[in-house]
């Protein structure tokens, strides 16, 4: 025999209404876990898309000594031009790294120094950001080379094992979670069942299917899914809209770190989706375990 | 309709709760299945609700065997079998229309079915007048007749009764017991298991005793007790054929006949009561 869904939605709602305490702190505790699911895909998608940013904009600063003969910074140049891993390379004076350092240096650090103490340098862009350290090695103590050319790879590298680090306690803390959500939900079942132990009972006396007696706790559990999936997916919409990681936004935050971090319509919709099938999951999964364990069919 | 064939059934730490018991009860019977408690009668009940699966020996229930159904296939049975029990086992926070409409709905019956059948098997039982009423605003008599309607309204084959009369007074006991009787004239074949000797004697139909888990008795339109039994019949009274099956044993070798009360009974078998 065929369950009906009116009943079993009516069923359902009236027992998580009788046990409406139970209902919000098990729908509260799976909007928490979630949404910390939620935010930590977001913050994988975000770091993502950051680091393809970050490493588009990785070149090589070649610097040169101050005191090199225009021929040596000539010479220097074309060996740039040459390589087969460098795209283009931009050549900076003394005058202009000088005017740089003014922008990047502490006021006191920079007035201690004058122009002729900089190096004057070449900014190169890469084939392929990820060879970076290969073309600061190839440099490293040439004739004419001030230092070391410089590559900001160290510092994204810390920046994407930071946000590793998060993305990671995030997900630790939303699976524990998740788990304590689950046990909620099949609490609220296993009291939904003691309440309705007469009838359950009357229920068996008079033929009903297992089926038939089983599905309302099951939509119950599920509903309660729905329910803390749904304030989750809030939660994340409102991270993504709140904070502007929305590519309409990227303009206005151009560039800062949420706009590196900004990301479609469609990825966002993705990571909603899988934070609902997430919140049916665990509201099934209580309800099923509570059912089967507790429910004498 | 129903036949056991050499059923045992033992529970757990080897307490016997029937002995090799075999017995037929045909289509349209209304048998009454007497005994002390711990005599079996309930596990006999539970046995033909599929609540209990024999230990060993084979039972049939309107030409199935139900022994070995699939646990699935349990509740298709139990369509077809009625039950009423002593506490009555009304959802209080439904009406008697409810409690009645609800052993259709979880069988699935449209909703035109449940409005036809359940005022007219309201009127069998006498409670039109009370259709609207909470089971806590009836009398005992009132909510055992609404539990014998929400047992017929399916109008299953077999109707089961644990002690239907157990919480009421005779007066309204005898009520019961004619509204089950009504009904077994519909052709429904009605086993009752009880203690109200009373009533046994006045209705006078098909008697099985147990005792201690063995058919000591079984008598086409018997009394409660074999006392009472050869009393009527030193009387002159027309109490009918005492039938023995050819299975039963009705008294084991060596051991004095039942003579007396049920708990004298008991006492000199001294076995353990598994009914309640």
């Amino acid at each position: 025999m065929p369950v009906s869904a009116g009943y079993v939605a009516r069923e359902a709602t009236t027992n998580l209404w009788r046990n409406r305490l139970m209902t919000a702190a098990a729908v509260l505790t799976v909007a928490v876990s979630l949404a910390l699911v939620g935010s930590a895909l977001l913050l994988k998608q975000g770091a993502t898309k950051a680091t393809v940013h970050w490493q588009n904009g990785v070149g090589v600063a070649v610097w040169v000594n101050g005191d090199a003969s225009p021929a040596q910074f000539q010479a220097i140049g074309t060996q740039l031009a040459q390589n087969p891993l460098v795209k283009s390379c931009i050549a900076r004076s003394q005058a202009y790294d000088f005017n740089e350092a003014r922008q990047t240096v502490a006021a006191d650090e920079f007035n201690a120094t004058k122009q002729s103490d900089y190096p004057s340098s070449y900014r190169c862009v890469l084939q392929n950001p990820s060879d970076a350290t290969a073309v600061v090695q190839q440099f490293t103590g040439k004739p004419g080379i001030f230092g070391t050319p410089s590559s900001p790879t160290a510092q994204i590298r810390t920046m994407e094992s930071v946000i590793h680090i998060l993305q990671w306690v995030f997900l630790s803390v939303a699976v524990v979670l998740l788990l304590s959500a689950s046990v909620l939900i099949l609490n609220t079942i296993r009291m939904a069942i003691f309440a309705r132990r007469r009838e359950v009972s009357v229920m068996k006396l008079v033929g009903a299917t297992n089926w038939f007696i089983r599905l309302p706790f099951m939509a119950e559990g599920l509903i309660q899914g729905l329910l803390g999936s749904a304030v989750a997916v809030l939660v994340v919409l409102g991270l993504y809209w709140g904070i502007g990681l929305d590519t309409t936004k990227t303009a206005a935050n151009q560039g800062n770190l949420i706009a590196q971090m900004s990301m479609g319509t469609w990825e966002v919709a993705a990571t909603c989706i899988l934070v609902g099938v997430v919140g049916i999951g665990v509201g099934v999964a209580g309800s099923a375990l509570a059912v089967r364990r507790f429910l004498d069919v | 309709m129903i036949t056991f064939q050499n059923v045992t059934k033992t529970y757990k730490g080897s307490t016997v709760a029937l002995r090799d018991c075999s017995i037929e009860i045909d289509k349209g019977e209304f048998v009454f299945l007497v005994g002390p408690s711990g005599s079996g009668k309930t596990t006999f009940i539970r046995l033909l609700l599929r609540e209990e699966i024999p230990s060993s020996g084979r039972i049939w229930e309107a030409g199935k065997e139900i022994g070995h159904l699939s646990k699935w296939r349990i509740p298709y049975l139990r369509r077809n079998i009625g039950c009423v029990f002593q506490d009555f086992r009304l959802l209080p926070n439904k009406t008697v229309f409810e409690n009645v409409a609800f052993a259709l709905e979880v069988i699935g019956r449209p909703k035109h079915v449940i409005a036809s059948q359940v005022p007219q098997v309201l009127d069998l039982v006498g409670l039109t007048k009370k259709s609207g009423n909470l089971p806590g605003e009836l009398s005992g008599g009132e909510q055992q007749r609404v539990a014998v309607a929400r047992a017929f309204v399916n109008r299953p084959l077999i109707l089961l009764a644990d002690e239907p009369t157990g919480n009421l007074d005779p007066t309204t006991s005898l009520g019961i017991m004619r509204l089950l009787d009504r009904i077994n004239r519909t052709g429904t074949t009605v086993v009752v298991a009880t203690h109200d000797a009373g009533m046994v004697d006045q209705m006078r139909r098909r008697v099985i005793e147990l005792d201690h888990g063995d058919i000591v008795r079984d008598q086409a339109r018997g009394m409660y007790g074999l006392d009472s039994a050869i009393a009527a019949a030193g009387a002159g009274s027309p109490t009918g054929t005492m039938v023995e099956t050819a299975t039963a044993p009705v008294a084991k070798a060596g051991a004095p006949a039942p003579t007396t009360g049920y708990a004298d009974s008991r006492d000199r078998l001294g076995r353990r009561d598994v009914d309640s």
